[in-house]
């Protein structure tokens, strides 16, 4: 069962002589329960590819299916149903709302879906990333390890299909970012999460199942790195960097 | 430093439009009451026409000019905060307090000039159109023309520019000082501007039933009244929520919960926005109550309302309308700005899974409980001047008017807060959710 599938999606911005094509006839298939990293040069398009698999941006051509299920057209209201309800997403700069405290915000897609918040159910979440004793915290009184934590949490709290995540560890110390890293890992092993995660350290690539590389829009025709080693990855990433050279790119 | 003013204002025009508004509206106020001084001045004008334009002056131009200060004063506030992110990141890249202070007020005497330059021209033709009404009702003699001197540029350009210095210079220390301290210093003034105020409506007491500048005292006493309530506001919003929460959330769904953790988070910054819209309460309701009284009281001394007495009237209904036309552009003004301001958090909420109606409800929400906490404090620093005012000028001491006038009011507040948060917010949200954030 595939929990995400893009077929033939592009993305360009601007219009005439200065626009830029982001994505360009991008299709992949992600089986539920696997963990994705996305690599590549800067402005390859991977926040494009996250944006447009996760329902943040409307592709110009092509098609996405979360679970079997079309992203669906029409108002942007629609798509904002289908996303919280199926989609999580961790952004670099956490983006978690000022006035609302850890607890509040991890369970912010459920009050805004008019959902029940199950109260003893995302302290529990809360609880496993680490935060149980962070509960009534507000973000500016959290690290940023510890506010991403929030952040994972808030993506997980649906239960989605997919998980996206955007350089997750960007901003963030090696030691809170092996955690946010290891957070991911667990709810695909423990909780059979689908997660796809953008990000430029081969380290954090390498907590992934696989790892699918990105340049000028396109994914690179020689395909994924299975089970890479943090070394497999950097030394593709380098050869990915010449061939970009190479063109005149 | 100043160059750097220059080049922050030239880099930034948008978000000082607010500053800028509420500026050139300010010292239109002023410069326009303010050059009835001039006009008054003039050499050759007769004793009758120079007292009648002293009057309109001194009694519209007292409360007026008080209220640009405080209106003026509480959007700088409000802008200078806008900017605190701004203001760390050039502290963390080696500004001093000093310099950031220098830069701030550079900037804000830079655009409040700008505002009073622009202000002249309007003043000059609303006090034209004022003093042609003076000539129809008979105060002033057809052969004085309306100047602008001194006294008008003056009061104007100083008013304008010592409340957005003023300001800008309590803001940004607040701002530079790292954390908030108790607000101590707000507490206290809001403390006095009441007691100033309670003692001008008494001052009403004092004063001779028929005297002309009668309705001066208690309209400077319920606008005082009005701008210390301002500085409870704050509480009075989180007294306010416990009970109101349930109702929002009831009534705007996910945005009504939204809306009661943000203003219960948030209350303290609301004093900015409150300000405004307690002025306007306050100071729409007693200036036309005060009219309203005025005139019965005149039609019930027995003698006959002679057409004069109409223009007067009119007139009065005039001059009391541009200071409530002043405070209600304020009022839009402010919450605009802090709307707009607010465009990362509305894609944050978005980008969390909030639909943009739910962000417009959260709007909605938030507008009527501000409208609500203006409404509880600007009503009975109005009544204060409204009664006081009734009991020394009749024999009564509720004025028969008073209920449709507050309602009409009331109706105008929510309706230009509420149009003015949500037609702002639907501007905003406009913008794709990740872009709003990434700005
Ligand atoms: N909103 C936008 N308007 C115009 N161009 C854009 C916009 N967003 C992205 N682009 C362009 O699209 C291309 C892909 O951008 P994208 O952000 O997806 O790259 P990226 O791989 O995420 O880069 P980075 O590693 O630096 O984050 C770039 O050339 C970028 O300049
Ligand atoms: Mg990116």
């Amino acid at each position: 069962m595939s929990a995400l599938r893009l077929t033939g999606v592009r993305r360009a911005y601007g219009s005439g002589e200065a626009a830029v094509t982001a994505l360009d006839g991008v299709s992949l298939d992600l089986a539920t329960g696997s963990f994705t990293a996305v690599m590549g040069p800067s402005g390859s398009g991977k926040t494009t590819l996250l944006h447009c698999a996760a329902g943040l941006e409307r592709p110009d051509s092509g098609l996405v299916e979360v679970n079997g299920e079309p992203m669906p057209g029409g108002s942007e209201t629609r798509l904002t149903r289908f996303r919280r309800e199926r989609i999580g997403f961790v952004f670099q700069q956490y983006n978690l709302l000022p006035t609302l405290t850890a607890l509040q915000n991890a369970t912010l897609p459920l009050t805004l879906a008019g959902k029940r918040v199950d109260r003893a159910r995302a302290i529990a979440l809360l609880e496993e990333v680490g935060l149980g004793d962070r509960l009534h915290h507000r973000p500016d009184q959290l690290s940023g390890g510890q506010r991403q934590r929030v952040a994972v949490a808030r993506a997980l709290v649906t239960a989605p299909s997919v998980v996206f995540a955007d350089e997750p560890t960007g901003a963030l110390d090696t030691r809170s970012a092996r955690d946010v890293l290891a957070l991911l890992r667990s709810a695909v092993d423990r909780h059979g999460r689908t997660v796809v995660m953008v990000t430029h350290d081969p380290v954090a690539a390498s907590y992934a199942d696989s790892v699918i590389f990105l340049a000028d829009g396109r994914l690179d025709p020689a395909g994924e790195l299975r089970r890479p080693s943090a070394d497999a990855i950097a030394a593709r990433l380098a050869h990915l960097g010449d061939q970009a050279v190479g063109t005149g790119v | 430093m100043f160059a750097l003013a220059v080049r922050s204002v030239r880099q930034r025009p948008g978000r000082l439009a607010a500053t800028l508004l509420a500026a050139f509206f300010g010292a239109a106020v002023v410069i326009l009451f303010n050059s009835l001084h001039d006009t008054a001045q003039q050499p050759g004008i007769d004793p009758g026409s120079a007292e009648s334009l002293t009057l309109t002056a001194g009694v519209v131009g007292g409360y007026g000019t008080l209220l640009v200060l405080l209106g003026v004063a509480s959007t700088l506030t409000l802008t200078v905060r806008q900017r605190s992110e701004e203001m760390d990141l050039l502290r963390r890249t080696g500004a001093t307090p000093g310099q950031i202070i220098r830069m701030v007020i550079g900037e804000a005497l830079l655009v409040a000039t700008a505002g009073a330059l622009l202000a002249v021209g309007p003043a000059v033709l609303g006090g034209r159109a004022l003093v042609a009404r003076l000539h129809e009702t008979g105060q002033v003699a057809a052969g004085v023309d309306h100047v602008l001197g001194p006294i008008g540029l003056g009061a104007g350009f100083g008013v304008t520019l010592s409340a957005a210095a003023g300001a800008a210079w309590l803001a940004v220390r607040r701002v530079t000082r790292g954390r908030p301290g108790r607000h101590r210093l707000r507490t206290v003034a809001g403390a006095l501007a009441v007691t100033a105020g309670a003692g001008g409506v008494g001052a009403t007491f004092a004063m001779d039933p028929t005297e002309p500048a009668l309705m001066a005292a208690p309209a400077f006493g319920s606008i005082l009244i009005s701008a210390g309530l301002a500085a409870f506001s704050p509480a009075l919003v989180r007294a306010l929520i416990p009970a109101l929460g349930g109702p929002l959330r009831l009534l705007f769904g996910a945005g009504g919960h939204l809306a009661v953790l943000n203003l219960r988070r948030r209350a303290t910054e609301l004093a900015g926005v409150l300000m405004p819209l307690i002025l306007f309460v306050g100071m729409a309701t007693v200036t036309l109550c005060l009219q309203a009284v005025e005139s019965d009281a005149i039609a019930g001394s027995g003698l006959t309302r002679s057409v004069e007495d109409r223009n007067l009237e009119t007139l009065n209904l005039v001059v009391v309308g541009i200071v409530t036309v002043f405070c209600c552009l304020l009022l839009i003004n402010s919450l605009a700005s802090a709307t707009a301001f607010r465009r990362r958090e509305f894609g944050q909420q978005r980008l969390a899974g909030a639909t943009r109606s739910q962000v417009l409800r959260m709007v909605g929400a938030e507008a009527l409980v501000l409208v609500l906490t203006g409404v509880l404090a600007g009503t009975p620093a109005a009544l204060a001047g409204v009664l006081s005012f009734t009991a020394v000028r009749t024999d009564r001491i509720w004025p028969g008017q008073a209920l449709p006038t507050w309602l009409g009011i009331v109706a105008v507040a929510a309706l230009a807060a509420g149009l003015a948060g949500l037609v702002t917010a639907v501007r905003t949200v406009r913008v794709p959710a990740t872009v709003a954030v990434s700005a």
